[in-house]
């Protein structure tokens, strides 16, 4: 493979690795990745001799998610062809055949999170950041997230999606989206064992990492997980007005509770239509299976893409990557403006031509395993 | 054998590893379960269109409730074969069922599920107050009622029975849950004949107090949901007695526990018992012993005392009166249609995706077994049922409708609708979930997969808010009622969708192909045809005793055979009309195509099931064997729709059961 590839992949007898390489963009994905990413995994899945596939990202990140801010500027077909791209890749994942393993160092948010999450075993380390930060940004959690958010305890996922709220390693290990949390120092150990034990049978994979891994990692003292009885008493309002006037509420009784300020000034931060989008997508993701997930996912960003109804996105990917000026104006400014019939436009089939609902392939292996471990 | 060996070798079989069972597993031939999404084509239709014709524009409320059942350790999640699923523990005593269906509310309740009840107004309140209480039945069937009780029958019969005085006091406690409401008008000796209830209430002048009393032990309030442990405050429906004269039934409000629970002075409450369903909601007992209430506490909006005892009513005529008293009843049956439909989804989802994973005999040696569904006996049992079930959804839709817009001059259609299809719709359940159990075999007792348990659940249902045959009966009295006012005003007859007996009587082709038994022209007559003969027999029937000098009401014990045909024959009608409105508003495409489908088989099977076409010689004998011969035909083409049809329900997944997913892991020794 050519030395600039941005995947890499490293054969040893019937393990397969999978290297995101693009340290300098913290290795998001790119159009070429999703291409490459697709192919590879198709090819694992159909070879006999692979027996288990390990994804990594190269440097200081897992992957920071999808390169956005060069879709924001191409024309929403090119966008479409990307998302549908990464999506099947996120479908393959939650339903590959093989046994699969993603070691997850540094950062993994949005699309690089869902690489991970939606696979058997997904494990986290000492400098494991996770994040869906799409409402800053004018977009909502999409990749298959409103499964794996809506099923995580309580309402934890609504506020994780809506927040964007940053989880660390052993945060996610206590609310299901990692499965081990393994030592930083052992990482490598745990890949070398992996790859010398040449096996796919699950019920080893799982021996082996649980032998290298920290059964019970520390919360942080001021662990966002720790607010959980908040959280599910306020993120479970019917509405994102509702979710807000809880929220503030219960900061009218504590005055002075820095973790509750700063979660509604997220949520004043990110964009009303996106918080809208995103609320009803993971409410409707509880009820789904990750297929049916995924399709409406697909529908809700093209016609983000499209920006007939709105262009958030646009302005969040100017304000935050492309300017930097960290001030974006959304418009609808205010919740109340965003009317239930243009979030109902999010939900439905686009009306364009050439468009079509996204076709997923059709899978061996509907187990669900991506099931949270809770 | 040496005794010592054989234990050993048994305790060393028990002792082997997972792994040693595993390779086994791997190298015997075994059962596996492939899922129906699989093995099933894709669905040639939008399956999100298909759940909006049925939830309309309630699915984003309904689904709101089920996210807050499913996020909650209070519904019992557990997970059986990779797939989390919630039902309550009915292993429980019935006490700690009563509980957890109290906790299961106030947990909704925290939530804000309840918020602003009273003040939403208009169409769109009535259809969020529907959304809540169907979703919750969902769940479980105690819940449903345990919260229609408190909401629909006590919180009811504040809002149509009283008037702003009863509204401003007690709208806000009863949201709140600091009051908890029963409903007490069903008596030890009198249930469908409310007006010969005997618990009596008098004023007293000097105190300006209504006295309620229980005279006789059949006159003690049964059945009353709530009241054997949680309620404190009742509706009560009496005798009014005003100085010697009855004025009839009227409904009074009553504590009868004080906020610790202790029940009240003058108050006795007994328990109904174990039942054989619906033991999370606590029905009891309830006897007054002169109790005392303040003259207020009246429900006045059709009749009042005044404080010197005098009765005032603006309705003179007692039989309007009690009609009028009725109304919050009809809200009951609108609820208790639409969540029989519910159940009726989840037993058939659950049995059609068990029969699409379940295989049983081969047809050839060495062949595969095959699959339950692709039994033409097996699709006999449960397609039909489907398709009924879609046609009765629209129908309850449309029930719903026309009692969210009703206007003083729709209140009879409303009654009559309400009682035909409360009828029609739960014997629908009940029948399905007995095909559906039995289509399950065995799995079908296991009470984690839901579909034998439900009958029980469920059963109640062709009893409360008005026993089904009392109801059929009185859909029939209505129709004759309407028929004879139009003929002696000698107008065109109007309402009830009757304006087809204006008509000349429809033909009906001497000989039935399959084509014509598709067209709607046809299926619309042959339904029409029964209901004007019906009807017409009817008339003349009770003419003819007239004319012996029978009286009213015997005549109507003595026709009870051509009343309930009639009162099918109406039904039947009414629900395929609703049926094709409904059509009406879908695009030409696959989704049409597949309803035209439906529609053929809920007529088709209606024709071959409903002994009166027969019977009154609406089908030949010849006839009859096409209409046969057809139900075949058209459950082989609803077969390939049988999934999509099923998961266009809505139901989502973790409120079906084990067996309509991985049996296999969810019973695999790995999950004991």
């Amino acid at each position: 493979m050519a030395p600039t590839s941005q995947v890499l992949t490293k054969h040893s007898s019937n393990v397969r690795t999978i290297i995101l390489n693009r340290p300098q963009q913290l290795n998001a994905l790119t159009l070429e990745m999703v291409s490459q990413l697709l192919e590879l995994l198709n090819a694992y899945e159909e070879d006999p001799s692979v027996k288990l596939v390990i994804m990594k990202g190269e440097g200081r990140a897992f992957c920071a998610g999808g390169d956005v801010a060069a879709l924001a500027n191409g024309s929403w077909k090119q966008g479409a062809v990307f998302f549908s791209r990464a999506y099947t890749i996120d479908y393959l994942v939650a339903t590959y055949a093989k046994t699969q393993v993603s070691l997850i160092r540094g950062i993994a948010m949005g699309g690089g999170a869902a690489l991970a999450i939606h696979g058997r075993f997904r494990v986290v380390t000492d400098n494991t950041l996770f994040a869906m930060p799409e409402t800053a940004l004018g977009s909502f959690p999409d990749v298959g997230s409103s499964y794996y958010l809506s099923r995580l305890p309580g309402f934890f996922g609504e506020y994780v999606g809506l927040t964007g709220a940053r989880l660390d390693g052993a945060e996610m290990l206590a609310c299901g989206l990692a499965t081990h949390f393994v030592p930083l120092e052992k990482l490598s150990l745990l890949e070398d064992a992996l790859c010398k034990a040449n096996t796919g049978d699950p019920e080893i994979i799982n021996n082996i990492i649980h032998d290298f891994s920290n059964k019970n990692p520390k919360l942080k003292e001021k662990s966002h997980y720790f607010r959980l009885k908040t959280i599910n008493s306020c993120f479970s309002r019917r509405t994102v007005e509702e979710i807000i006037s809880a929220l503030e509420e219960e900061e009218a009784d504590r005055n002075m509770d820095d973790w509750i300020s700063w979660t509604i000034q997220a949520l004043k931060k990110a964009s009303p239509t996106s918080l809208k989008i995103s609320l009803r997508s993971i409410r409707a993701g509880r009820l789904q299976g990750v297929r049916q997930c995924l399709i409406r996912e697909y529908r809700i960003f093209c016609t983000i893409l499209q920006g007939k109804v709105c262009k958030d996105f646009f302005e969040g990917c100017r304000a935050l990557l492309l300017d930097k000026d960290k001030n974006p104006k959304w418009e609808p400014s205010k919740l109340e403006l965003v009317s239930k019939q243009m979030v109902d436009s999010y939900f439905a089939p686009l009306d364009d031509e050439d468009w079509e609902d996204l076709k997923l392939p059709v899978r061996p292996n509907l187990t669900s395993y991506a099931i949270s471990k809770l | 054998m040496d005794r010592v060996n054989f234990r050993t070798q048994i305790l060393t079989r028990h002792l082997q590893t997972h792994q040693t069972t595993t390779d086994l597993l791997n190298t015997a031939p075994c059962v596996s379960y492939t899922p129906p999404e699989l093995s099933e084509p894709s669905p040639n239709f939008d399956t999100t269109s298909l759940r909006k014709l049925l939830d309309g524009q309630s699915v984003e409320d309904i689904d709101y409730i089920f996210n807050l059942m499913i996020q909650s350790n209070l519904f019992c999640p557990r997970e059986r074969g990779g797939k989390v699923f919630i039902a309550p523990d009915f292993n429980q005593s019935m006490e700690q069922q009563r509980e957890m269906t109290m906790r299961r509310i106030d947990y909704l309740r925290e939530k804000g599920a309840f918020d602003g009840w009273f003040d939403r107004k208009g169409p769109e309140g009535d259809l969020w107050r529907f959304a809540q209480a169907e979703s919750v039945s969902v769940f479980d069937h105690s819940l449903g009622i345990k919260l229609g009780v408190h909401f629909f029958l006590w919180g009811g019969a504040i809002r149509f029975m009283g008037t702003k005085r009863h509204h401003d006091k007690w709208y806000k406690p009863t949201e709140t849950y600091e009051v908890k409401g029963c409903f007490a008008m069903t008596e030890l000796g009198h249930g469908s004949n409310v007006r010969g209830i005997e618990t009596i209430t008098r004023y007293d002048a000097s105190t300006g107090e209504f006295i309620i009393n229980t005279p006789c032990e059949s006159a003690q309030k049964y059945w009353i949901g709530g009241a054997a442990n949680h309620a404190t405050h009742t509706v009560v429906f009496s005798q009014l007695e005003i100085s010697g004269v009855n004025q009839g039934v009227h409904a009074f409000i009553a504590q009868i526990r004080d906020e610790n629970g202790n029940v009240c002075p003058n108050i006795r409450i007994a328990d109904c018992g174990h039942k054989i369903g619906l033991n999370g909601v606590d029905n009891g007992r309830i006897w007054f012993d002169n109790l005392r209430i303040p003259r207020e506490n009246l429900l006045n909006s059709v009749a009042d005392v005044s404080p010197d005892g005098q009765y005032l009513s603006a309705i003179k005529d007692p039989d309007q009166r009690f009609a009028a008293f009725l109304a919050p009843l009809t809200s009951g049956r609108v609820t208790i249609a639409a969540s029989s439909m519910n159940t009726t989804k989840i037993g058939l989802a659950t049995a059609i995706r068990y029969s699409l994973s379940r295989r049983a005999f081969s047809i050839r040696p060495n062949e595969p077994e095959v699959l339950l569904l692709d039994y033409p006996s097996h699709q006999r049992r449960l397609l039909p049922l489907l398709a009924k079930t879609y046609a009765l959804s629209f129908a309850s839709n449309y029930l719903k409708m026309i009692y969210v817009k009703r206007t003083p001059e729709s209140i009879k259609t409303v009654h009559v609708v309400s009682s035909a299809l409360k009828a029609v719709l739960t014997w629908h359940c009940m029948r399905t979930l007995q095909e559906c159990r039995e289509a399950c075999g065995g799995q079908g007792i296991k009470t984690e997969n839901h579909v034998g348990h439900l009958k029980s659940e469920y059963d109640v249902q062709l009893t409360f808010e008005g026993d089904n045959n009392v109801l059929m009966q009185q859909i029939s009295k209505a129709l004759l009622a309407e028929f004879l006012a139009a003929k002696k005003r000698n107008k065109p007859i109007r309402g009830l969708g009757l304006e087809h007996l204006n008509k000349p009587a429809p033909i009906i082709p001497t000989h039935l192909t399959s084509s014509t038994l598709r067209t709607t022209q046809f299926q619309t007559d042959i339904f029409c045809l029964r209901e004007r003969d019906l009807l017409h027999r009817f008339v003349t029937e009770v003419s003819q005793y007239q004319s012996q000098g029978e009286s009213k009401e015997h005549i109507f014990t003595v026709t009870y055979q051509t009343a309930e045909d009639l009162g099918r024959a109406f039904s039947d009608r009414l629900i395929l009309q609703t049926y094709l409105d409904v059509e009406a508003t879908v695009p030409e495409g696959p989704l049409k195509s597949v309803l035209g489908l439906m529609r053929s088989m809920y007529t088709t099977i209606v024709l071959e099931e409903d002994a009166s076409f027969l019977r009154y010689g609406y089908l030949s004998t010849d006839n009859a064997a096409v209409v046969r011969k057809e139900v075949l035909k058209l459950c082989s083409e609803l077969r390939p729709h049988a999934l999509s049809l099923v998961s266009s329900f809505g139901i989502p997944d973790a409120f079906l059961a084990p067996i309509a997913f991985n049996w296999v892991d969810a019973n695999a020794w790995s999950s004991v």
